[in-house]
């Protein structure tokens, strides 16, 4: 499946978007040399601070322009790269079935 | 009332053997199971030669073993020294060193830790929790094996009141830790004031938000044993999405919750609270920093069922004031830390610890059941922060020396008024700015180190730094950071670190922190 972004056109598909959300995370909020894979745990509270989550979540809102809602910072949508790369998906099929 | 706090589990296990004494991620643990549990872990440490007052260190995350690790370990008559879980390694073996704690309590998930400490060098005789072959050769017991011990038979060990119950770490300045020992008596002392205080009841449940080396697992944990409530274990997911923790606390049915006001904030601005029904709190505790005031405004609002409370303490002396927010009224501004705790004297006094009168401020000094015997294997830090002097009565008594500065309003109430030193408060965790520094100067191409801190907006401070550098080794900000990663934990990793030619002086030669907060701090209010 093929999701259409907004802000630059350029389509990616859930399988790009989980690796730019491992890129951002590999190069802006871990300690270089850490491997990190899209099943490995966001949230076990030993790799990422709260800090750390929220410019996650502004990366991916604002890369992704997904509209994220308060009521999104769950588990199940931030659990692992995997499932926030599915989030991103249906979160963009929402935006665009409303616009 | 009990000697010892292992002894609530056996008398919360009387009293309400089949009620929950903690919940974990959907699971639950009753009295009577949990004692079963106890008693298994207590045997397996006898079993290892622990002696009474020996340090048992307990490394684990968020679980239902952590209750059976901390009476389990209490119960053999060791002295626990839980570990906060997200310290670098560095940083826990200078614990275990410190401490001499020789023995560890930990899980699966931790083996590539344990096998760092060995590693490194550290000296652990025993540990419980890992599979044969996990740690080479140092013995080892696993987790099902532990259960096997368990039996309906007494322990019989000797503990008393003045033995120590556990000891906690905070940030130190020189990069070691503090370590801060309390008995079974300080320790219960401070529960006693919190069940009477809060009317503490069976069908209580507190969350346990903050990590379990911290003086707010005390009351989560110990003080629910007293009054054989149950202790909601928040995992570290429920707490990065406040979504989630707003469910978590709605289908646990919290009454009780005690965290430091961030937590609070985001669960405030994410958790989606007009959702949720969260009439089952009681009572909302919070300590450690400054709650912004529009949203305490805004929370109250959303949670009307509830009291507040504001705590005010430190791990040295558990809670030592606190202030009930008025029921129906606004909150005064800013906000008292309030009226000392029944067991204990404040006192406000000078540089020469006279007693300041009449509403001036000076430095807190509290005197009470509840303060610590001591920092471990630190009597000159002893001598400097618990000392004599008279007490109501004439005679000479040991009072703790808070660095808090503080003053008595006219009502009574005292209010805060800023620390005595470089000590900053980042998401609710002590950060001293010297072991920021420190830190820095102990990475190969730094020279000259300064750290400081802004105001975040929202009541915390954001930790930054400046750093001069070996002109010939190339260094990045990233760099910088990923090294002090493995050995800062990362709530004391500065924000930014600006690499400069040189820092600012004053004239006798020290870092100008002002100077400096002023050149790179244009966006926020500083702290020191």
């Amino acid at each position: 499946m093929m999701v259409k972004l907004m802000h630059d056109d350029r389509p990616v598909n859930p399988a790009g978007i989980q690796r730019r959300i491992l890129d951002f995370i590999g190069e802006e909020l871990i300690a270089e040399g850490l491997d990190i894979g899209p099943d490995d745990d966001l949230l076990s509270g030993e790799l990422l601070d709260s800090v750390a989550v929220l410019r996650l979540a502004t990366f991916v809102d604002e890369t992704f322009a997904i509209g994220m809602k308060p009521t999104d910072f769950l588990v199940e949508n931030f659990q692992n790269a995997r499932v926030l790369a599915a989030y991103v998906v249906r979160a963009t099929r929402d935006r665009e079935s409303d616009g | 009332m009990p000697v010892t706090l292992h002894r609530m589990v056996d008398e919360a296990a009387m009293r309400r053997p089949d009620g929950d004494a903690a919940r974990c991620d959907g699971a639950g643990l009753t009295w009577q199971e949990l004692a079963v549990r106890v008693n298994g872990v207590a045997r397996a440490l006898l079993d290892t030669g622990v002696r009474r007052g020996d340090r048992v260190a307990v490394l684990l995350g968020k679980s239902l073993d952590v209750p059976a690790a901390f009476y389990g370990v209490l119960a053999a008559g060791g002295a626990l020294v839980p570990i906060d879980p997200k310290s670098p390694v560095e940083q826990i073996s200078r614990i275990l060193r410190a401490t001499g704690a020789t023995r560890l309590v930990t899980e699966p998930g931790r083996r590539k830790t344990v096998a760092d400490l060995l590693a490194a060098d550290v000296d652990l005789s025993h540990t419980i929790g890992l599979e044969p072959g996990d740690t080479g050769s140092v013995p080892t017991l696993p987790w099902s094996a532990v259960d096997q011990l368990a039996s309906d038979r007494p322990l019989v060990v000797n503990v008393g009141g003045l033995d120590t119950s556990y000891v906690l770490h905070t940030s130190g300045s020189t990069g070691e830790p503090k370590l801060i020992r309390h008995t079974h008596s300080s320790a219960l002392a401070f529960v006693e004031w919190a069940v009477e205080t809060y009317g503490l009841r069976p069908d209580d449940r507190l969350s346990n938000h903050s990590s379990h080396h911290t003086c707010f697992a005390t009351f989560d944990f110990y003080a629910a044993a007293r009054a054989a409530a149950t202790t909601v274990i928040l995992t570290p997911a429920a707490m990065l999405m406040p979504a989630s923790l707003a469910q978590v606390i709605e289908g646990e049915r919290v009454s009780i919750w005690y965290s430091v006001p961030t937590a609070l904030v985001q669960l405030l601005l994410r958790g989606n609270l007009e959702e949720r029904n969260l009439a089952s709190l009681r009572w909302v505790l919070f300590a450690g920093e400054t709650f912004p005031e529009k949203h305490l405004h805004h929370l109250r609002a959303r949670l009307p069922s509830a009291r507040f409370s504001h705590v005010y303490g430190s791990t040295e002396v558990n809670v030592c004031t606190y202030y009930h927010l008025p029921e129906k009224d606004a909150a005064p501004s800013p906000l008292p830390i309030g009226r000392p705790c029944s067991n204990t004297e404040a006192l406000v006094v000078d540089d020469a610890l006279e007693e300041v009168t009449g509403g001036g401020t000076g430095e807190l000094l509290i005197r009470g059941s509840t303060v610590m015997s001591g920092y471990w294997g630190d009597p000159d830090r002893n001598r400097r922060v618990l000392v004599r002097r008279p007490a109501p009565g004439g005679f000479d008594d040991i009072y703790f020396r808070t660095g808090d500065r503080v003053r008595t309003l006219s009502d009574g109430n005292l209010t805060f008024a800023g620390r005595a030193d470089l000590q900053v408060k980042v998401r609710g965790y002590r950060v001293e700015l010297e072991e920021v520094e420190t830190a820095l100067l102990g990475l190969a191409p730094v020279h000259e180190a300064a750290a400081f801190a802004v105001s975040d907006g929202e009541g915390s401070s954001i930790v930054r730094a400046a750093v001069v550098v070996d002109p010939n080794v190339e260094v990045t900000q990233k760099s910088l950071l990923d090294g002090l990663k493995t050995s800062l934990p990362l709530y004391a990793v500065p924000s930014e670190i600006e690499i400069l030619s040189s820092l600012p002086r004053t004239p006798t030669g020290k870092v100008d922190r002002k100077k400096l907060v002023a050149a790179l701090a244009d966006d926020g209010e500083t702290h020191a």
